[in-house]
């Protein structure tokens, strides 16, 4: 069978759809990934202000509102089809013929269109109690912002299809991965660069995860009015990593299914 | 037609510790039209050559068809025809209503979204579970969710549905619900209904066509009358006392071809059902009871179950079966 666009569409939009309606479906998970987020970056902002730096309450703010795709990408898209596994979805995902590649692009589109509200919440009121430096948005910001969300669920479905691999539980996985790359990517302070308080060897490794280049790059924009002159080696790194991320995704994607056909066991759990 | 094609089918499972033969040259056909039942106690095989008709598993060797593709080489032409639903599963997005997660799943099979609608309208009427499309998964109780199951298998209006263990766990409104379904469907939009179970009942009651099998082999496929009738060896029941419990092994008695034995402490009886060489056996088997300080209360003749023609091939029923084999 030729490769159908209208199909693949067709679930792109379908899967986006079904995860922007579920999220706002369930109360409880505005909660966390709007208060989460909100409460974090407010309650650092303060602690900025009271130590006397607050230039760095913007950081925080800027963080609050991309910490909440760091959420979705982790407890969404990376141990989505560990999950579609055990309740038997990723069976029925393989024997129709939908991509597999239609639909975790269509989750990582769901995801993003899902979070906005809850990332632009964060900006808003961290923006209205704490009045940061902001520069003007900029081309270059927008560019930067998206370069980053591509670079963020491309790592979400290479997570996602590595968790399959894994025997460990998703939520385990996760909550060893949470704080250590929240921490390592500075989302609320300068983790690399100039003003990390990190040393070299640390800032090497931070430097790997595509979160550090987009937050740091982020950061220079909107605080420094940094422009494409000074971040095209930031923007063309950050490109690199989500092409790269993705391929890598995909491509560990079409070896699971292969290899899962053959074992028996890595697409449906057994009894 | 035949719909399904299965010749000389082996898969073997290759784990650290062990080799398991799951299916051992299995070969069947399936016509259009047909309620097909794989019948046979756990660990016999019959998720693995679901898995195996569905794509998403690879045989060891053989060959199968579906719709006439091969499962292996034309894997995704199978995939438009088909449909699947399996009891053990638990899908679907519990904050989206049931209409909406019918409707995901349609676009997986590129419906249009009208015909999709139609389509959902047309199973809920048939299934009867109009009146809770609109509610949110979560809140469904059990029977609706199973129902509901069953309807995503046929969203795409597929020419082969394959069902593994399709009412396990369901109430009994609900399966039979499901029966009287699969039955029009296979008649009236001439589809092939393929479904594993270890269900006696449903098997005898909607399949026009059983394949028994036991650890991976095919034993016997016909209807289940024939199935019944080629069975030409008594089927006896005694009523006994506990006492009747003792004989753990019915095949230990001479002329046994293989039976089963049920204690009901309850009533402090046992039930000695055997199936007989021939019926000269009876009086033998009474006078052994008899010296065993068994008492008989009661023994008759019975009219023979598919699970019998299981029996007198492999000298046990599927309890015993499955409790002797390590799944
Ligand atoms: N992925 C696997 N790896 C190793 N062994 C497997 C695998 N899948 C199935 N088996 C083994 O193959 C045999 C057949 O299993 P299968 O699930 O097909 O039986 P079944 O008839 O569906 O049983 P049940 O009624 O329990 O569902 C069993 O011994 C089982 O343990
Ligand atoms: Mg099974």
């Amino acid at each position: 069978m030729r490769f159908s666009f209208t199909l693949w569409a067709k679930v792109v939009i379908a899967r986006a759809l079904i995860r922007v309606i579920a999220m706002y479906g369930d109360p409880l998970w505005i909660l966390v990934n709007v208060g989460g987020p909100l409460l974090t970056s407010t309650a650092l902002a303060f602690l900025y202000r009271f130590a006397g730096l607050p230039q760095f309450t913007g950081f925080a703010i800027l963080g609050g509102g991309i910490a909440a795709y760091w959420g979705n990408v982790l407890w969404s898209m990376a141990s989505q089809l560990s999950w579609d596994k055990r309740s038997g979805m990723l069976y029925l995902y393989i024997t129709s013929p939908a991509p597999l590649t239609a639909l975790l692009i269509g989750m990582s589109l769901g995801g993003i269109l899902g979070t906005l509200p809850s990332s632009i919440a964060v900006l808003i009121t961290g923006t209205l109690l704490f009045k940061p430096p902001f520069s003007p948005p900029t081309i270059t910001l927008v560019l930067i912002f998206m370069l980053t969300l591509v670079a963020l669920y491309g790592m979400g479905i290479a997570l996602s299809s590595l968790y399959l691999f894994l025997s460990r539980e998703a939520e385990e996985i996760n909550e060893a991965l949470y704080e250590p790359v929240s921490f390592l990517s500075g989302i609320y302070f300068p983790s690399i660069g100039r003003s990390s308080p990190l040393p070299i060897a640390i800032q090497a490794v931070a430097a790997l995860i595509p979160l550090t280049i987009g937050m740091d790059s982020l950061r220079r924009t909107v605080f420094y009015a940094e422009g494409l002159s000074e971040l095209w080696p930031n923007i063309a790194l950050l490109a690199a990593m989500a092409v790269t991320s993705i391929y890598i995704g995909l491509k560990m994607l079409s070896y699971i299914e292969r290899r899962g056909r053959e074992t028996g066991d890595i697409l449906v759990t057994l009894k | 037609m035949a719909n399904v094609v299965v010749e000389n089918l082996t898969r073997v499972f290759e784990t650290k510790s062990r080799k398991v033969l799951a299916l051992d040259k299995v070969s069947l056909e399936v016509r259009s039209g047909e309620v097909f039942g794989l019948l046979g106690p756990n660990g016999a095989g019959k998720t693995t050559l679901i898995r195996i008709l569905t794509t998403l598993l690879l045989p060891t060797s053989g060959r199968a068809l579906v719709g006439g593709y091969d499962v292996v080489k034309e894997a995704k032409k199978v995939r438009g025809i088909i449909g699947f639903s399996s009891s053990s599963e638990r899908v679907g997005f519990d904050f989206v209503t049931a209409r909406r997660n019918l409707w995901f799943f349609s676009q997986l099979y590129g419906l249009s979204t009208s015909i999709a609608n139609r389509r959902i309208e047309e199973l809920a009427a048939l299934l009867e579970f109009q009146d809770q499309l609109d509610r949110k998964l979560y809140t469904l109780t059990t029977g609706y969710r199973q129902r509901l199951n069953i309807a995503r298998a046929l969203i795409n209006d597929p020419l082969v549905v394959f069902f593994d263990e399709p009412t396990n766990g369901m109430d009994v409104f609900s399966a039979k619900k499901v029966r009287e379904l699969f039955v029009k469907e296979a008649k009236i939009n001439s589809r092939t209904m393929f479904l594993a179970t270890h269900n006696m009942f449903e098997a005898e009651e909607i399949c026009d066509r059983v394949a028994i099998i036991d650890k991976g082999r095919i034993l016997a496929i016909d209807t289940p009358e024939n199935l019944k009738s080629s069975l030409s060896k008594p089927v006896v029941l005694f009523e006994t006392d506990v006492a009747g419990a003792q004989i753990d092994d019915p095949t230990q008695l001479e002329g046994v071809v293989g039976g089963t034995i049920r204690v009901d402490d309850e009533n402090e009886t046992a039930k000695i059902r055997v199936i007989l060489r021939d019926e000269i056996f009876l009086e033998k088997i009474l006078d052994i009871l008899e010296k065993r300080r068994v008492r008989v209360y009661n023994y008759q003749i019975l009219e023979p179950t598919l699970e019998d023609v299981f029996i007198s091939q492999v000298g046990a029923g599927f309890a015993e079966r499955e409790r002797s084999v390590e799944v």
